[in-house]
């Protein structure tokens, strides 16, 4: 263990009970005596450390406060405490989650999950919050941020600059491949998930809405983005919207056509989309078949030879 | 979206940097993709091809499982569609041949004994336009020409060793390709011209028709 790493934990541990008149100094004999001389694991060390101070100078478990932390340093199963904004707001897609969506500061963005039982007061995107006893969680790599009944959520009256809010991009490439939970889809009304039969995963029999949605992969020879294009940008590249693809589902009494129609009108095809990257998907806000002056191009790439 | 396994890129490469390939690489470890190593030290999985279908035949009567043929400006590409791809196999139903096609496929090498095929197995199957194919053999021609630089610095080993390719074969079907747009361009944008003359001079005849005709009248009357 390298002395800054030393130092951060001492400072980690001396932010919990600063105001309970610990020094520092006896933050730090008492953890270089675990760790360099008896070499105990760090989070024994951590743990021992805290225990003691907390019967030393009797204060309940429930006062003290994991160390603030930034988004970017967050490990899986640690709790800690933050101060973040909330950038975005998602629809939850199960009962047992009061709030999901992503919080971000000046280190990066995260997931984040509050959940219902935790019964906490509803968070507003835009605006920040410390978050404090919060315990990070992993679910096949991503990291995200749960709130229990055991954290506290307060608003601060800071602005918090996120870094990277939402990554605005524009790509070209070929759409080689459109999903099959793509076209016109039913989904729950209460959660918003695709329904199968008129049989909601979560909630039963329940009443559906019709969406328009495909979820394709854009392809440059180099690299592969996942998109989501809705309604409104297949209707631009297509002309067909939600009304006309109902039109079509009704007219052939088979839902499956539209998707048969939209992969053989956008199959194959260049498209030049613009959207922001969330957790690798690219959601497109705009897009148009790309065709470029091909005169133009072709001398481009003659040049390239000659270089 | 969370993917268990990565998505493999679709590579864009001409027929005959790919059908002169013998070697395959990865597979090792059950989850690592098997790629068709090119001459060019392409390591490709997937294709994204735009051509013409020259060919389209049941391998046997009645077996759904159909030979196909797709050309690009160096040459073409043998294919298989069978019930393995339902999206590509529905649609080759619809597509007769001469089309142009854009083709999403696996890349793929048949060994027999000691002969290896390259071959793709298309995914899906798209009617496509002239438009497309042209960007598309743009796009190729470019990453063709990155493969050649990065073969000439000496960046591929395994490629250069397995291979010894000979780069100025290459670099010659990529610019006879792209002499070959280039004129059909020039062309194209010359029958463009033509036709908005055309059009000016006969906007023109409709203005002054009775007078001109008038004019050549009296002059042949003259003679």
């Amino acid at each position: 263990m390298d002395e800054n790493r030393f130092q951060r934990m001492v400072e980690d541990i001396y932010e919990m009970f600063k105001s309970y008149g610990v020094t520092k100094k006896e933050i730090e004999t008492r953890l270089r005596l675990l760790l360099f001389e008896f070499k105990v694991p760090e989070e024994e060390a951590r743990r021992t450390i805290i225990n003691g101070l907390r019967k030393n100078y009797n204060i309940p478990r429930v006062d003290l406060k994991p160390a603030l932390a930034k988004i970017s340093e967050i490990e899986p199963n640690k709790w800690v405490s933050l101060k973040a904004k909330v950038i975005q707001l998602w629809e939850p897609n199960s009962p047992i989650i009061s709030q999901t969506g992503l919080i971000g500061d000046e280190t990066g963005i995260t997931r984040f999950v509050v959940w219902a039982k935790a019964n906490k007061t509803r968070l507003e995107e835009g605006k920040c919050y410390l978050f404090e006893k919060v315990v990070i969680d992993e679910f096949m790599g991503i990291k995200s941020v749960k709130v229990t009944s055991a954290s506290e959520i307060r608003e601060i009256d800071e602005q918090i600059e996120v870094k990277e809010e939402l990554r605005e991009l524009e790509v070209v490439g070929a759409l080689v491949s459109i999903q099959q939970n793509s076209g016109l889809l039913q989904v729950c009304k209460i959660c918003g998930r695709t329904v199968k039969a008129g049989t909601c995963m979560e909630h039963g029999k329940v009443e559906t809405t019709d969406v328009l949605r495909i979820r394709g992969v854009l392809d440059d020879g180099e690299k592969i983005y996942d998109l989501i294009l809705d309604e409104k940008v297949i209707s631009s590249l297509t002309g067909m919207g939600l009304k006309e693809a109902r039109k079509l589902a009704e007219e052939h009494l088979d839902r499956g056509v539209v998707l048969l129609e939209l992969k053989k009108r956008l199959l194959g095809k260049y498209l030049k989309v613009k959207g922001e990257i969330r957790f690798r998907m690219l959601t497109v806000t705009s897009a148009e078949f790309y065709r470029p002056k091909i005169l133009e191009e072709v001398e481009k790439a003659l040049k390239e030879v000659e270089a | 979206m969370i993917r268990t396994t990565k998505r493999e890129v679709a590579r864009r490469v001409f027929s005959k940097e790919f059908n002169a390939s013998k070697f395959k690489v990865g597979g090792e470890g059950e989850k690592e993709a098997v790629y068709v190593l090119t001459p060019l030290g392409l390591r490709c999985n997937r294709l994204f091809i735009v051509g013409v279908l020259l060919e389209k035949d049941e391998v046997r009567p009645d077996s759904d499982m159909w030979r196909i043929r797709i050309s690009d400006p160096t040459g073409s590409f043998l294919g298989f569609v069978s019930k393995f791809q339902p999206d590509a196999l529905d649609s080759i139903a619809d597509i007769n041949p001469p089309e142009i096609v854009a083709v999403t496929a696996k890349a793929k090498l048949l060994q027999r004994d000691d002969r290896v095929l390259p071959l793709i197995r298309p995914e899906n199957i798209n009617i496509s336009d002239f438009e497309t194919r042209d960007y598309w053999i743009i796009e190729t021609a470019r990453a063709t020409l990155r493969r050649i630089k990065a073969i000439e610095k000496g960046d591929d080993k395994l490629a250069i060793e397995k291979y010894h390719p000979n780069i100025e074969e290459y670099r010659k079907a990529v610019i006879e390709a792209l002499m070959r747009l280039k004129e059909e361009q020039a062309i194209l944008e010359e029958e463009r011209l033509e036709e908005k003359k055309e059009r000016k001079e006969e906007e023109e005849k409709d203005l002054g028709f009775k007078l001109d005709e008038e004019i050549i009248d009296l002059s042949d009357f003259e003679i």
